[in-house]
């Protein structure tokens, strides 16, 4: 039982305990697909669709660390910081993180210019990661900072991912593997500056609170991205408990009807649902689609939209 | 690519037909919405006769069937029914206390094309449960979730709340999540017709619902199932309810009788002519019938409601209640803040209290 004033700050070490339990309960490390990945379970589809996603992820953090730049007024703290932007950018064209995960899809089998067009991001995966920079760019200094200490707990699951490659997936070559490398001493090296600057800078219990509940929701945004890239991979299939049936008001839809409600499908809409046979991922059906439509601009992202609309409907389900 | 969720055309479309198959119903809740004179009320309508209301329903663009009451499995016929509700391509959903229905009951339903089952629980525990029901019926009622589930039905639990209840929600919520259900409507009663004869034993306070409203909140972010349905109440909210979605707007209620009403109580508005289903269409019933269009659309509104920009989103809210609290079924709701009767809802709440007494339906 916590028995302390609430008004009281906590000791270093226990705000630093109290940061670290987040991680141990929340952070991605625990995630099915996570786990999956690490146990070698990937399918290679999986694996490159994990890849070509967090790219995406990969490409927000520069905006997120000059967004923080932008809030201090220290010259020491933004000379830090900026180090992260070197780190991710380089100091000259082919270098840097960006460049290395570029390199790991290559690694991966993927087309590095389809990778680095973003064309194929999965509208979850991109809901998570603009809600990142969206909380980054809102947030006062200390949140801000908080909210990076996710590293705090990435340099242990870079030294295991690079193990689980090696080991489980042989067919990406080893050169590719650079990216987890350079963060196995980058993000120890960024997670200690980071957490002296929150321990220093929270000067109240509400403070060090807030920083809590920033590395939380970090880890929600992180958990979230990889349930957008898992549920990818589950072929949807009509709901058991929903009936479609012709809209006779608009020829050509139809009306999913479900125990409470109604919903209107489109004709685009209509012809995703059905590709939807319990076999075909929806990576799969877009792709079909994509072949079928090849002039239509975003297909892909409205395709997986349109079924995570559906499954929280209701209309679709999917299998684990 | 964007679905366009929902019922909301501007026209009047029947989308829902609500079909009380019989006003007969084993348990006694003290909030039951059906008409207080229930008991002379006669099941009028045989099988086919639903048929055929069911096919002129499709006609009229009904895409989906509440069969209810009562207590809809009193009635032998109730397969047969839900033939007919499968033949005329309505989705059928069956709104049941769970006996007599019983799991074989609901196999046979689930046979005949029953895609889902809405089943009320009175309590999270069997005492305080059948202590409201009247009778003894929540194991029996667990054992029909379990069937629904084993059956591939979808579940949806249904709790009135109340007072007397409204402290168990949690347990509520982890009733509903260990008997799988999808959904959870948590349905703060309504005070009309037995609930407004009860309602100083039933109005639940202020602070009762604030602490209510936490946990769901609390349960909304702790786990996705089962969906959680639970609207702030119109005697607290301030605002009216956009009762049925506006009056014969997209749903119409046949009752027993073959009456055709725009909503469950309506029947006991006084000089409202409606029509049955055994003299007339469907369509002549829900488009013709005086009674059905006396407060359809906006042109019986007076004000505040006639210059209210909310009106096309409440509807002037329901006209049971305007009746039963003011006397006159065209006043503005006195749920809402801005009504010139809204004391009526203050005076409730003054009333309303743990030592108030109430009394079964029927008795």
């Amino acid at each position: 039982m916590d028995v302390s004033d609430p008004e009281d700050l906590w000791g270093p070490a226990d705000f630093e305990a109290r940061l670290r339990r987040v991680g141990t309960e929340r952070y991605h490390d625990k995630h099915p697909f996570n786990l999956r990945m690490h146990a070698g379970l990937l399918s290679r589809d999986e694996l490159q669709t994990w890849v070509r996603n967090r790219y995406y992820y990969q490409t927000r953090i520069p905006l997120k660390d000059s967004a923080i730049l932008g809030k201090s007024a220290d010259s020491a703290f933004r000379r830090e910081w900026v180090q992260r932007l070197h780190d991710h950018d380089g100091r000259a064209p082919g270098e840097g993180g960006l460049e290395l995960w570029l390199r790991l899809a290559e690694a991966s089998g993927l087309a590095r210019d389809e990778v680095a067009s973003l064309h194929f991001v999965l509208p979850g995966v991109r809901r998570a990661c603009d809600a990142y920079v969206d909380l980054v760019e809102r947030a006062d200094l200390l949140v801000a900072v908080a909210a990076s200490l996710t590293e705090l707990f990435a340099g242990d699951i870079m030294v295991q991912r690079i193990a689980a490659f090696e080991r489980h997936y042989p067919w990406v070559d080893a050169e590719g593997l650079a990216y987890f490398r350079s963060r196995t001493t980058a993000a120890p090296r960024d997670a200690a500056y980071g957490l002296a600057f929150v321990t220093e800078h929270a000067r109240t219990r509400a403070d060090q609170q807030r920083c809590i509940d920033a590395v939380e929701r970090k880890c929600e945004i992180l958990w979230g991205l990889l349930d957008a890239v898992e549920a990818a991979h589950r072929p949807p299939r009509l709901a058991a408990s929903a009936m479609l049936r012709e809209d006779y008001e608009r020829p050509g839809s139809l009306l999913a009807v479900l125990p409470e409600r109604g919903v209107r499908i489109n004709e685009s809409g209509r012809e995703i649902l059905d590709l939807c046979d319990g076999v075909r991922s929806s990576d799969a059906i877009a792709t079909v689609l994509r072949e079928r439509h090849p002039d239509v601009a975003h297909l892909s992202s409205d395709v997986h939209e349109f079924l995570d609309q559906m499954e929280t409907l209701g209309v679709i389900d999917r299998d684990a | 690519m964007t679905p366009d969720p929902g019922a909301t055309a501007t026209q009047p479309r029947v989308w829902n037909l609500i079909a009380e198959l019989t006003y007969r119903c084993p348990l006694r809740c003290p909030y039951c919405s059906n008409p207080e004179a229930f008991a002379s009320i006669r099941d009028a309508l045989d099988a086919d006769a639903w048929g055929r209301v069911f096919r002129e329903a499709a006609a009229l663009g009904a895409v989906h069937v509440g069969l209810t009451g009562g207590e809809p499995s009193t009635r032998r016929d109730l397969a047969a029914i839900v033939r007919h509700a499968v033949a005329a391509d309505l989705y059928p959903h069956l709104v049941t206390a769970g006996i007599p229905l019983g799991e074989d009951g609901l196999a046979a339903l689930r046979d005949a094309g029953l895609r889902s089952v809405q089943l009320s629980i009175q309590d999270a525990s069997a005492a305080a449960s059948d202590a409201i029901a009247g009778t003894t019926c929540f194991e029996r009622k667990l054992e029909v979730a379990r069937a629904a589930r084993a059956l591939g039905l979808a579940l949806t639990l249904n709790v009135v709340l109340h007072r007397h209840n409204l402290a168990n929600l949690g347990a509520l919520i982890a009733l509903a999540r260990t008997l799988d259900a999808d959904r959870l409507e948590l349905a703060n009663a309504q005070y009309d017709g037995f609930a407004l004869r009860n309602r100083d034993a039933l109005l639940p306070s202020r602070e009762q619902l604030e602490a209510a409203s936490q946990v769901v909140a609390t349960e909304r972010q702790r786990a996705k199932r089962p969906e959680l349905q639970w609207v702030l109440p119109d005697y607290f909210s301030g605002r009216p309810k956009p009762c049925m979605g506006g009056w014969g707007r997209s749903l119409v209620v046949v009752a027993p009788d073959g009456l055709v009403l725009p909503c469950h109580a309506a029947r006991d508005l006084p000089g409202l002519a409606f029509w049955n289903v055994r003299e007339h269409s469907l369509r002549e019933c829900w488009e013709d019938a005086p009674g059905i269009n006396a407060f359809r659309g906006e042109a019986w509104m007076r004000e505040p409601c006639r210059s209210c920009p909310e009106h096309t989103r409440d509807f002037g809210g329901c006209r049971c209640q305007a009746y039963r609290l003011t006397g006159d079924a065209a006043n503005t709701d006195p749920a809402c803040a801005l009504a010139p009767q809204r004391d009526a809802i203050a005076a409730a709440h003054e009333r309303a209290g743990d030592a108030a007494a109430w009394g079964y339906r029927g008795s």
